[in-house]
């Protein structure tokens, strides 16, 4: 690995290489744009449920990626579908998709 | 009266029959008490009437495609009037023949066969020419729906549905049963005369007697096998919707009130969705067409929905502009079966809104106006500001209701299925709104705008501020001059469609302005292409259907393209060469230009299709 000068800490590495929690990559194959997030921060600066609860989009997509499955259905319930975070984002991620199927991740996508 | 080649016929007709009637009944015990309660009031009152005539003018004339293009209408007309007409014929021909009203079905359909030479007064000759008439109306439109299905252009039509095996062996069935009766009469002619204008001349021109004779037999037997396994095919087909639309009309004149849930298979929605005919009028008016996207058209929708399988990804990508709704012949609320289906997909979505305080207003001072300008106003505070200055300027007292914090009014959560989850949104809301003691809610946002009108039930009446600021116009309050500058308006879904507020913004850049025209507006606008209504439509996909719109805004070189909702303006002025604008800034705007008095045309209007 090239050694930019930067540390972070172990336990919030993402580790692409990694196999994803079956119930992720389902939702992934459901909604591949989520792939494309770079966790820029567009949607959370627009989000309106944000402003309410801290609810931050880019932070669920990270959480999916480390596997804290729960939290990030719970953070995802209080999203209000408006589609702010869509119109920012640079990607073209089908953020409201994503969400919608975050907040029903184990119900839905069954494992 | 009887021959076994009436056989294959007779089995097919009761099979159906029978299909039909246990289907019907099924879906009609699936009707919820107060529909059903509905179907015996009116059972017996005018609106079976009014229905019957409905049926004559939309199942058997067509005349709402008919209207729209003559040619499609004459094709659709003759094959379902013409048909109509044979069946009356037959029934008259055997009434008139034997003096019974009542005979076999087979009798009336192989009349000819078993009464080659019908003796009587000037009436048979009559009955003879009408039978002929029929038939050869039934051709002339069976034959422009085969040079439709080769080159569609010819009934100006840009795209034909592609249907699945099940509808093309019907349709197979379909089109060979009226050339094989002509063909069988003809035999029959030929053997032992008779006949009228057409089958005197098509038995001379292609049958010789000793050949008749031969073909006569193997004729009717075709004929009465091809008629049987359409019959057999139909409640297997998209032809259902033949008997199912007659049902759905009267139905709807009975008064029925849609049924909750996403149910294909049971009550009014079984009746709605069967009575598709897979017409592909939809096809045509769909903006994704014109961006070559054709897999989730309502055509295709609704025969997945019909087949059970295979809807769900078509449910989650249209951009349910409404623009199908609008054109759909048959008048079903598609819009509404693919928000159930949605809804129905993503039953198990769980939001919680808890979050959102409730608030309490001990007083306040009146005011005329509450503006209310939606999230998608939050990322268009140039809208915002216009309409604020607009409203400062005419003197209207107003409050920004949701200047610091804003909560979405709940339309979003409808349009991705998730409705019910909306409620604490609208509670929320209301309970801002109500606490304003404004006489007037005005919004910038065609979304909310409509979820105001359609499920808020407010104290107070909602406009849009198209609709607000073509008020101040006409009451003087705000007065502009007319400019020479040229303006493409563009219509988004949700006010023109959605809320059918066309004139409004129109009036108001005629106050300013030109209009250009264009080749499609008004109900037939085509999408901006990023509406919230899809949720799983790509990025490209959505860019290739805002480039597609912009070509057509931009074809009579506007100076401007102007729209009234902030989520088309953002998703435009993303791809578009031209400015930008919404109605608001354009009056506001319009004073400068009056003064300066300058015209700068854009010498040539071309569209960035890349972002």
């Amino acid at each position: 690995m090239i050694n930019f000068g930067y540390t972070a800490s172990e336990s919030r590495h993402i580790d692409m290489d990694e196999r994803l929690h079956p119930a992720i990559e389902k939702m992934l194959h459901r909604e591949p744009s989520l792939k494309e997030c770079i966790a820029c921060g567009r949607c959370a600066a627009v989000c309106t449920a944000g402003y309410f609860t801290g609810m931050q989009f880019y932070r669920l997509n990270l959480m999916a990626h480390r596997g804290l499955i729960n939290e990030m259905k719970q953070a995802a319930r209080a999203c209000m579908l408006c589609g702010k975070c869509q119109m920012t984002c640079p990607k073209g991620v089908n953020i409201r998709h994503g969400v919608l199927l975050m907040s029903q991740i184990t119900d839905v996508l069954d494992v | 009266m009887y021959h076994p080649f009436v056989l294959p016929f007779v089995v097919g007709f009761s099979v159906m029959g029978v299909v039909l009637v246990a289907r019907y009944i099924y879906w009609l015990r699936g009707m919820s008490p107060g529909n059903r309660q509905r179907v015996l009031w009116g059972f017996f009152s005018r609106s079976t009437l009014l229905a019957v005539k409905e049926i004559l003018q939309e199942s058997l004339l067509h005349l709402k495609i008919f209207r729209v293009n003559p040619l499609l209408g004459f094709m659709h007309a003759s094959l379902a009037f013409g048909w109509f007409m044979l069946i009356v014929g037959g029934k008259l021909e055997t009434w008139y023949y034997t003096g019974n009203f009542f005979n076999p079905p087979y009798y009336a359909i192989f009349f000819r066969y078993f009464e080659p030479l019908t003796e009587g007064f000037w009436m048979n000759g009559v009955l003879l020419f009408y039978m002929e008439l029929s038939l050869l109306i039934v051709l002339s439109g069976l034959s422009i729906a085969v040079v439709k299905r080769i080159r569609k252009k010819v009934v100006g039509m840009n795209n034909t549905t592609r249907h699945n095996p099940a509808n093309r062996i019907a349709l197979f069935f379909l089109w060979m049963v009226f050339p094989l009766r002509l063909m069988a009469e003809s035999a029959t002619v030929a053997v032992h005369g008779g006949g009228s204008f057409l089958t005197t001349v098509t038995s001379s021109l292609f049958l010789s007697h000793d050949w008749a004779v031969w073909l006569e037999l193997p004729l009717w037997w075709a004929y009465s096998t091809g008629l049987g396994l359409f019959f057999l095919a139909l409640p297997f087909s998209r032809y259902l919707h033949i008997p199912t639309e007659m049902v759905m009309l009267l139905l709807k004149k009975w008064g029925v009130q849609p049924e909750p849930g996403f149910n294909p298979e049971k009550g009014v929605q079984a009746f709605e969705v069967h009575s598709c005919p897979g017409c592909g009028v939809c096809l045509d008016v769909c903006p994704a067409m014109g961006a070559g996207i054709n897999s989730f058209q309502s055509a295709y929708f609704v025969r997945q929905v019909r087949a059970g399988h295979n809807y769900e990804t078509i449910a989650d990508m249209c951009l349910n502009c409404g623009a199908c709704k609008e054109a759909c012949p048959v008048g079903i609320s598609l819009e509404s079966l693919r928000l159930d289906a949605r809804s129905h997909l993503h039953r198990k979505a769980n939001f919680d809104h808890r979050y959102l305080h409730g608030t309490m207003t001990l007083w306040r001072d009146t005011t005329e106006v509450v503006l209310y300008t939606g999230c998608m106003g939050r990322i268009n505070p140039k809208t915002t500001q216009a309409v604020k200055s607009l409203l400062h300027e005419a003197g209207v007292k107003f409050i920004h209701l949701d200047e610091h914090e804003s909560i979405c009014c709940g339309r979003p959560m409808a349009l991705a299925g998730a409705a019910e989850q909306a409620k604490m949104l609208i509670q929320r809301n209301r309970e801002l709104i109500h606490g304003q003691n404004g006489q007037l809610l005005v919004t910038t946002c065609p979304i909310c705008y409509r979820y105001f009108s359609s499920e808020y039930d407010l104290n107070i009446p909602v406009l849009h501020h198209s609709q607000f600021l073509w008020q101040l116009i006409e009451t003087q309050k705000l007065n502009r001059h007319k400019g020479n500058l040229r303006y493409a308006y563009h219509d988004p879904c949700e006010l023109g469609r959605g809320a059918n507020c066309y004139d409004e913004p129109r009036n108001l850049l005629y106050t300013v302005g030109e209009l250009v025209a264009l080749s499609s507006e008004r109900n037939k606008a085509l999408c901006c292409g990023n509406n919230i209504g899809s949720l799983t439509l790509a990025e490209e996909q959505k860019q290739k259907i805002t480039a597609n719109t912009l070509t057509v805004l931009s074809e009579n070189s506007p100076d401007y393209i102007v729209t009234a909702c902030p989520m088309c303006k953002n998703t435009l002025s993303r791809q578009s060469t031209l400015p930008v604008r919404d109605l608001a800034e354009v009056m506001l705007e319009c004073k400068e230009v009056n003064v300066a008095g300058s015209r700068t045309r854009k010498k040539q209007a071309s569209v960035n299709v890349t972002p």
